[in-house]
């Protein structure tokens, strides 16, 4: 008797009973799995995984390997080996991403920590740091610190897209366990963002809230954040008068009836000049007539044809995958102008990382770059949010930033004249704004902005 | 003349007394107790996720020592009778060979849940002794175990099932081989299905393994024990259809050994 005559009837069940769980696997039990149970991380055989370690986490060890690497990052960071951290930080949130210490270190240390020999950061590993707190929001959406990291990132680091620091922000206070004392930051995004009243309202909100919360349990944690919500609220106020922006806002002529600080815009006279002094080292002079220190201006060398570039920054937001590989044959330099007794001059030295600053490309663009929206308040008091009390008869750009009176500055050299090759060997190239004078002619004594204070009758 | 039941019923109780008195086991479980109570010094790993860490290495210690338990309890229990020539003494009586494989089998899910439920015990004092949490976040740790007897169960069924026409050292191999990739299935199947540079073909044959193969996937349900803030509904639903999912898998298993077995020479 053959073998499925003589089973015939539990052969045939086997056969049901199979088809059955596969039918149930396929259609109920994988969807709610992957809903519900699914550790969010997709990639389960992280090639950083050393055989022993991919063990571990087949046997579902992924919480305490990711905690042993992390302890192990730790070790890196200690010796300043900072580049053998970057795959720990990715293998530790691929295996446990659900470990917001980790997305939140790691993204700091990504945008903030990987430097150049004279410590700027290297800005085109910002996008990765980004696209690494977009991986953590992903996987935890219900609390509020990678929303808030996020939204760090954009306000402090990048600057360029207040947008995107509000659109955080507000996610992050949208959360239950927001920590009151993070929650103010939202104003001061809405400030960045030129959204002033909304700015005032936000602060009004959080103070009504540090009310109740004092009221309910008076210890110092909750009256202090309501005390610093009361100066701040304040504080708008004065600068929103002073600086005429209720009077702007109501549009029937009274901004330029008043006595406003902002008004008669002041012209900070931009110049400058760029000499190349060794092969990758540039030295910046010039003048920015405002006497008051906290003036920083931006300045930018960077391929002529950068593909992500945008006037005065990358496009931050372009990376949606985590890739720590960055391109070998872009230059993109950033780093910041001092201005001290109205001038400013810097030598800046690429030429002991030629990773970061390959100089690939056969032209580059200078740029200097001022947006009085993130100057400190002294400043503003006198520029007002928008820049509507500054000007610059050769410099001043109200496109690049719709909105926003900035002043933008943009200056060529070419590689051989970085390099100092070719015909360049010999000489030291140099650019300037036709306006640039030597410091010592350039300035009026007496062409100095008044500071205004926030003191009555100051 | 006894029923089916209590034929299969006897051998499995025999079958039980036989695994708590087999040194290895023990000593495997001791190993996991001791590994276990070892745990909560690993919380210096982390600021912040002391719970996650403790519980997610207990549940992987628990997970691998009750595999292996299952593993080497059931690829000897049909090849040692079979060489010790006492099966023959047993189908000299009225038992028929499928009611000693079945009861064979269920005499191993009996000693497996007293093995697991030993390991929960102490696992869940432990966690109460370091972390003092509350009555309902214990209970909820002490769900997990349950699903894991049900894997453990498929998972002796695999053994028991190839334990049938292979040899046991080959067979542990092999148990062992099919449990790793089992924990994996669903993981692996929604990287690839949600890569959309994989090729289609590549998307249907890890279809197609995930429906053949037996999912152990599908008991690892720790994610949001350990990551707690997660809002889960009907998960008595899933906790009976991956139950239910298990039953028909095993019993596929089961008939494919029964007759197997039925049909071998001894």
């Amino acid at each position: 008797m053959s073998l499925f005559k003589r089973y015939q009837k539990v052969i045939i069940a086997a056969i049901v009973l199979f088809i059955a769980q596969g039918a149930l696997q396929q259609v109920y039990i994988y969807n709610y799995w992957q809903k519900n149970y699914s550790p969010q991380s997709g990639e389960l055989f992280a090639s950083e995984l050393a055989p022993e370690q991919i063990l571990l986490n087949l046997l579902g060890f992924r919480e305490f390997l990711a905690g042993i690497l992390w302890v192990r990052a730790d070790g890196f960071f200690d010796s300043g080996n900072y580049d053998a951290i970057l795959p720990i930080i990715r293998l530790c949130t691929l295996l446990d991403p659900h470990e917001i210490d980790i997305y939140a270190t790691g993204m700091w240390h990504i945008g903030y920590n990987f430097t150049d020999q004279d410590q700027r950061s290297d800005r085109r590993y910002i996008p990765i740091a980004l696209a690494l707190g977009k991986d953590g929001v992903k996987n935890n959406p219900d609390t509020y610190e990678l929303y808030f990291e996020m939204g760090w990132m954009y306000f402090n680091k990048i600057q360029d897209d207040p947008d995107q620091a509000l659109k955080w922000f507000e996610l992050s206070n949208s959360k239950k366990d927001v920590l009151p004392a993070r929650e103010d930051l939202l104003a001061n995004a809405y400030f960045h963002n030129g959204q002033i009243t909304q700015g005032l309202d936000t602060y009004y909100r959080l103070y009504n809230d540090a009310v109740k919360r004092t009221n309910a349990d008076n210890v110092f944690a909750n009256s202090q954040i309501r005390d610093t919500l009361e100066a701040n609220i304040d504080n708008t106020i004065i600068r929103m008068l002073q600086r005429g922006y209720l009077a702007q806002q109501r549009n029937d002529g009274s901004y330029q009836k008043g006595d406003y600080d902002t008004l008669n815009p002041f012209d900070v006279g931009l110049s400058a000049k760029i000499t190349v002094v060794n092969p990758r080292v540039v030295s910046v002079e010039g003048t920015w007539n405002v006497l008051p220190v906290g003036t920083h201006l931006r300045f930018i060398i960077r391929d002529l044809n950068y593909p992500d570039a945008k006037p005065a920054e990358l496009d931050w937001n372009k990376d949606t995958t985590v890739s720590f590989n960055l391109p070998t044959d872009r230059t993109y330099m950033q780093d910041d102008l001092f201005v001290k007794d109205r001038r400013f001059s810097k030598t800046i030295d690429m030429s002991k990382d030629i990773t970061i600053y390959p100089f690939t490309a056969p032209n580059y663009l200078m740029e200097i770059y001022y947006n009085p929206r993130f100057a400190p308040p002294h400043l503003q008091d006198k520029f007002g949010w928008s820049g509507e009390g500054m000007t610059d008869k050769n410099y001043l750009n109200t496109s690049i930033r719709p909105g926003i009176r900035c002043i933008y500055c943009t200056l060529q050299l070419s590689r051989d004249q970085i390099l100092m090759r070719g015909p360049w060997a010999d000489q030291h190239a140099s650019v300037q704004t036709p306006n640039f004078k030597s410091f010592d002619t350039n300035q009026s004594d007496t062409d100095i902005v008044k500071v205004p204070t926030l003191r009555g009758g100051g | 003349m006894k029923s089916s039941f209590g034929v299969i019923w006897n051998i499995a109780a025999t079958t039980v007394g036989e695994a708590i008195h087999r040194r290895i086991l023990l000593i495997i479980l001791l190993i996991g107790v001791v590994l276990l109570s070892v745990i909560p010094t690993l919380s210096i790993l982390t600021a912040r996720s002391q719970t996650s860490i403790t519980i997610g290495t207990m549940y992987a210690v628990m997970r691998g020592i009750s595999a292996m338990i299952a593993i080497i309890l059931t690829i000897y229990m049909i090849p040692n009778e079979i060489e010790r020539r006492t099966i023959y003494t047993i189908l000299s009586k009225p038992v028929q060979r499928w009611q000693f494989f079945v009861g064979k089998y269920v005499g191993a899910m009996l000693a497996l849940a007293l093995m697991i439920a030993l390991m929960t015990i102490f696992m869940v004092g432990i966690f109460w002794v370091f972390q003092h949490p509350t009555p309902a976040k214990l209970l909820e740790i002490s769900q997990q175990p349950v699903l894991y007897w049900m894997e453990m169960c498929l998972l002796a069924a695999v053994a028991i099932c190839l334990s049938t026409f292979i040899a046991p050292l080959i067979n542990f191999f092999l148990t062992l081989g099919i449990w790793l990739v089992g924990t994996v299935l669903n993981p692996l199947y929604s990287s690839v299905a949600g890569d959309s540079n994989t090729p289609p073909i590549l998307k249907a044959s890890s279809k197609l393994i995930t429906e053949i193969l037996p999912n152990f996937a599908n008991y690892d349900t720790k994610n949001p024990i350990i990551n707690p803030g997660q809002n889960i509904t009907n998960q008595g639903a899933y906790y009976s259809f991956v139950i239910v999912y298990g039953l028909l898998y095993i019993c596929v298993l089961l008939i494919i050994g029964g007759i197997i077995f039925d049909r071998r020479e001894v």
